[in-house]
């Protein structure tokens, strides 16, 4: 608690003792006088004299009372806002105890005295003097009371500033980036003198305190949209951190934002909650630059048929276009560029990329209110091999532009070839199926070429190397040197598959050439003993389905029933993931808990074991079947064997169109590639940077949407690669916070929400003031005055 | 301004012989009479006959003398013989007054004065009883005009003085009183309520009409004190410190409950009660007195 003018309170309480004085001392002398019928007065007299007492005494109160509260209101006192309840609910309890005790003076006063109830009475008035006297002793103590008072006092001033997408919207011919900078920019001028001001933008950089305002003002300005960056709370849980090791005693945290509930991300509250428990004197002012009734066209993230595609093949783009407001027609169109080397090249200080196009494709829409409209584009032209990038985009004016647009990259090249190697007891067509559809052979259009052969014929072959991916169905004993031969095939980027089955066996346990170290190295462990079932009580259990293994099954996740595909037969195998040279992990287990499919890397390729065979059509003669899975309608098998398939076939496809902030890796073969790449950020502004290749390329700053481009040289030609990187849709949802999420994060009253300057400088001042009394006890005062008027006119009526 | 002004104590307090404060007084009321409902009591003259011998003089009508050059005499319509007591208390505390011109003693004495006016007026018999421990002093009563002057001379020396022994008084009273009268006793009866009310109903056993003129002070009835005095009884000379602002309801309450018990006993017993304080005009003890006389008649 402040005072304005303490003294005043100290005269006030010399004050007091004036209406006391005349009370007790100044009493009027009786004036003598006959008067006849005097027998009619000393019957009252007691009572009378009783009653004349207590009136004098409440008056007597009332204009202590008074002289008291014209005191305190004069002397100015004021709490921090966030005691003032505190302080209210005290004041309550004073004006409670008083009335107690008022009445239990009078009880005590009259002559017949109920001494219960004075006994009473006085019980509860003491009870309500240590509680007051306790509760004003804990909150004259609080941290937040000893910081208010002067309000030009220098302040450390953590200003988080809200740079998600989000804040790029515009209205009024202004994003909110730009509305937050005005208020930012305002209000590190009106910081006092001497403050300590940090600047966090919400990107994951390291806070730090500015050298001094001027440079905070800098910071301020030079602010930009990021893409990936920090939610609002983890920025407000590092700024605390700096917060806290800053010298001024006062500290402010202002956050500028948009508030949209993506910015809050799906964090635990809990943490920021407790992190600012502990700074109760830190003011929180929450600054919304937002807009309330939001409208904006969106697209959804882009499905290509296929990233990688050949020379002759097709490519179908589908995507949806979604309608945040009211109602609006809208052109959709999607352009794939045309390679224009040596662009991209750097022209007075800024990337210059190609700007021509293949013939592109435009769709128009009208899109209901709050509605999405179904787009699906298709390009059709024959391509040189190389890597393309394209993009579909809204066309004209919107609020936010950000999301307008969806990048992607496609890869053009010779179709991948796959090896389907099985004994002569195996059937290999549901894999053949797979890889080339005969349908699809016909009409040209097949992803792959396949070809299939004897597990005799494989070994007798010298060049494997010819082959994407090999797949080995229920294979017969192997011998070391193929083993080694295999892991090399993989080794230089191939993909190896092996569904291992009754041909391991050797008897009950596995055959000992599938235990050597050299088949360990490619099986990803020793095989152990068989797995059987007698209650087809086995079945797959997938539970992560974040690989792309499983990209199929995912987006059917709920629609598959595992359990009515029993499997009977399994190999048991303990994969060794302890080798950092060759990463291990398992990717679907049984419900057992056993392993089913197993990926090792191995070099630049990779190798997925599983271990139950996947061509047990049905009935089997001679010895038990070892799973269901291709019986009734298998479509979860299909399911399962496509994402194999694409995976061992298709390598890297997943890094050529990935979400902003996601790094990329993908393999770079110095026999195709070159060794050393400028890469160019959509961001034309920002220089290129180097990228060295170790066998693999690895780019982390995909801090914008849009292409990335790779330009190398290999064999005195310009050789360009790149991906693509996209905003998630969730980046851009406007829809706000509700006020009960917030206080979630931020407590509830905790802070002082403002859109406009003067809404700040008041709350400021109530903040750095505190909250004054002077109206409650004017107020009051009002109050005692009318009451005491009342009591000496009835009192002293005629 | 009309004769009716005298009626107020304020303007008879400028008359000092008692005797004109008598005539005006009787004079405003009978004026006032004229122009009321009670025009046509027996105290107007209805007739004059011829002088005879033995008439008095002063019965003589001079203005008709001068008219006609004959001795004719007024002759009143009610010709009765009512005696009448005018009870005098003479206790210190009928001396008392706060703001009134006159104190209770004086109003009482001013009062009995037109009462023994009007009442030799009529001819009728009027004695004086004063009182205070004792019966102090008595004057017999006569229907002579002379009587009047003897009445006032005695009122207008009596002196407020001593405690007041009502019940003693009053018993002395009654013994005293051979035939039926009308008794009209002047008090502030600040003295043993039941006393009191048992002294009277005696007197009325007797056969004797009583009314009772209760004077108190305007200060007594209204208790206009503000803030803390000392008082003193000047009867007892007891003392009270009191602070007069927290009194005053109570105090007038009493009052009121105590003229009012009066009133209601005096009226089981057929006793005529005027509560009276000394801010009040005349009229209104002269009328009751009239009233009772009619009844009487």
């Amino acid at each position: 608690m402040t005072w304005a003018n303490l003294g005043i309170l100290g005269l006030g309480g010399l004050l007091l003792l004036v209406p006391i004085v005349l009370h007790f001392l100044m009493r009027p002398k009786p004036k003598d006088i006959v008067f006849p019928a005097l027998r009619f007065l000393k019957a009252r007299q007691q009572s009378n004299t009783s009653s004349i007492r207590i009136r004098h005494f409440l008056l007597l109160l009332m204009r202590c009372l008074l002289i008291g509260l014209v005191a305190l209101a004069l002397a100015g006192p004021s709490v921090a806002s966030a005691d003032f309840g505190n302080w209210l609910t005290l004041g309550g309890i004073g004006i409670s105890g008083l009335l107690v005790g008022i009445v239990a003076l009078l009880a005590w006063l009259r002559p017949s005295k109920n001494w219960l109830l004075i006994g009473i009475l006085a019980a509860i008035f003491l009870g309500h003097l240590v509680y007051g006297t306790l509760s004003a002793s804990r909150l004259l103590n609080s941290e937040s009371a000893q910081l208010l008072g002067d309000d030009q006092a220098p302040v450390a001033a953590l200003i988080v500033f809200d740079t998600s997408p989000r804040m790029d919207y515009k209205t009024q011919n202004q994003t909110r980036l730009q509305a937050g900078k005005e208020i930012g920019t305002w209000l590190i001028s009106q910081l006092p003198a001497e403050s300590q001001v940090c600047v966090l933008p919400t990107t994951n950089d390291r806070p730090f305190f500015s050298v001094d305002v001027a440079a905070a003002q800098r910071r301020l300005e030079t602010l930009e949209i990021n893409f990936s960056g920090a939610s609002v709370p983890g920025a407000l849980l590092d700024g605390l951190q700096i917060l806290n090791k800053a010298t001024q005693e006062r500290k402010e945290i202002y956050l500028i934002t948009d508030l949209t509930r993506q910015s809050w991300g799906d964090e635990n509250p809990r943490a920021l909650l407790k992190q600012l428990d502990k700074e109760p004197s830190t003011n929180l002012f929450v600054l919304d630059v937002g807009v309330v009734d939001a409208s904006n066209f969106s697209l959804t993230d882009l499905k290509l048929s296929d990233v990688e595609i050949s020379q002759s093949g097709r490519l179908s783009i589908s995507t949806q276009i979604q309608r945040q407001g009211s109602a609006g027609q809208r052109s959709i169109r999607m352009s794939i560029e045309k390679p224009d080397p040596p662009l991209p090249v750097v022209r007075n200080g800024r990337s210059v990329f190609p700007e021509k196009n293949f013939d592109g494709q435009v769709v128009n829409k009208d899109i209901r209110e709050e509605g999405s409209a179904d787009l699906k584009f298709t390009f059709s032209q024959p391509l040189v091999k190389g890597t393309y990038h394209g993009k579909v985009e809204i066309e004209g004016e919107d609020g936010l532009a950000v999301d307008d647009q969806r990048f992607f990259t496609i890869r053009v090249g010779n179709t991948k070839r796959a090896l389907v190697v099985h004994p002569q007891d195996v059937n290999p067509r549901i894999m053949q199926s797979l890889l080339a559809p005969r349908d699809k052979i016909e009409s040209g259009t097949a992803k792959y070429e396949c070809d299939v052969m004897p597990q005799s014929n494989f070994i007798g072959l010298s060049d494997w190397s010819q082959y994407d991916a090999i797949f080995l169905l229920n294979p017969l004993p192997i011998k070391d040197t193929d083993w080694n031969r295999l892991e090399t095939f993989a080794a230089g980027g191939g993909g190896l598959g092996v569904f291992l089955g009754h041909n391991a066996a050797d008897g009950p346990l596995a055959h000992e050439s599938f235990t050597t170290t050299a088949a360990q190295r490619v099986l990803t462990g020793a095989l152990q003993q068989q797995w059987y079932s007698e209650d087809s009580d086995v079945f797959l259990s997938p539970k992560e389905l974040t690989h792309p293994v499983f990209g199929l099954v995912r987006t059917n996740e709920t629609a598959v029933l595992w359990n009515r595909f029993p499997v009977f037969l399994h190999w048991g195998i303990e994969p060794d993931q302890s080798s950092e040279e060759l990463p291990t992990q398992t990717l679907l287990r049984y419900n057992n808990r056993e392993p089913a499919v197993i990926e090792r890397l191995i070099g630049a390729g990779r190798v997925l074991v599983m271990t139950t065979p996947i061509t047990e059509y049905g009935f089997v003669e001679n010895r038990n079947s070892w799973n269901a899975l291709l019986t009734g309608n298998p479509l979860p098998a299909f399911m399962l064997l496509n994402g194999i398939t694409s995976f061992l076939v298709q390598r890297d496809v997943g890094s050529l169109n990935v979400k902003v902030g996601q790094a990329v890796s993908f393999s770079n073969d110095p026999r195709e590639y070159p060794e050393t790449y400028q890469v160019f950020s959509p961001a034309a502004q920002k220089p290129p940077s180097k990228l060295n290749s170790d066998g693999k390329l690895r780019y982390r700053f995909t801090d914008y949407p849009g292409h990335y481009r790779l330009k190398g040289i290999f064999n005195e030609q310009v050789l360009l690669r790149g991906f693509s990187a996209n905003l998630d849709l969730s980046a851009t949802d406007l829809t706000r916070i509700g006020p009960d999420e917030l206080d979630s994060f931020l407590g509830h009253e905790r802070y002082q929400l403002a859109r406009q300057k003067n809404e700040i400088v008041r709350q400021q001042g109530t903040t750095r003031r505190g909250t004054e009394f002077y109206p409650l006890l004017m107020l009051m005062m009002m109050v005692v005055l009318a009451v005491e008027y009342l009591m000496s006119n009835r009192f002293y009526k005629g | 301004m009309s004769v009716e002004k005298y009626l107020k104590p304020s303007v008879i307090n400028q008359i000092k012989r008692l005797d004109l404060r008598a005539k005006f007084v009787v004079k405003g009321f009978l004026h006032g009479l004229h122009a009321s409902p009670f025009h046509g009591f027996s105290v107007e003259f209805s007739e004059h006959r011829k002088y005879s011998h033995g008439d008095d003089l002063k019965d003589i009508d001079w203005q008709v003398f001068a008219k006609t050059d004959k001795y004719y005499v007024k002759k009143f319509e009610s010709e009765t013989n009512i005696t009448g007591y005018l009870v005098m208390d003479l206790s210190s505390s009928m001396g008392y007054t706060y703001q009134q011109e006159l104190s209770k003693f004086d109003y009482s004495i001013c009062l009995a004065a037109a009462l023994a006016y009007l009442m030799v007026m009529q001819q009728d018999p009027v004695g004086l009883v004063t009182f205070n421990d004792k019966i102090r002093q008595s004057l017999a009563p006569k229907s002579k005009r002379t009587q009047l002057g003897n009445v006032l001379s005695l009122l207008s020396k009596l002196e407020p003085d001593g405690e007041t022994d009502f019940q003693h008084s009053i018993g002395q009273l009654t013994a005293m009183l051979k035939t039926r009268s009308l008794v009209m006793i002047f008090s502030d009866f600040l003295v043993d309520e039941e006393q009191t009310l048992n002294a009277l109903y005696r007197l009325r056993h007797g056969g004797h009409d009583v009314i009772l003129f209760h004077v108190l002070d305007e200060a007594e009835v209204s208790f206009p004190f503000r803030g803390v005095y000392n008082m003193r009884d000047p009867e007892t000379g007891d003392e009270l410190k009191i602070d007069a602002d927290g009194f005053r309801k109570e105090y007038t309450q009493q009052i009121e409950e105590f003229r009012d018990n009066m009133a209601r006993q005096c009226r089981k017993s057929g006793i005529d009660y005027i509560p009276l304080d000394t801010s009040m005009q005349f009229d209104k003890a002269l009328l009751e007195y009239l009233l009772s006389r009619r009844a009487r008649g």
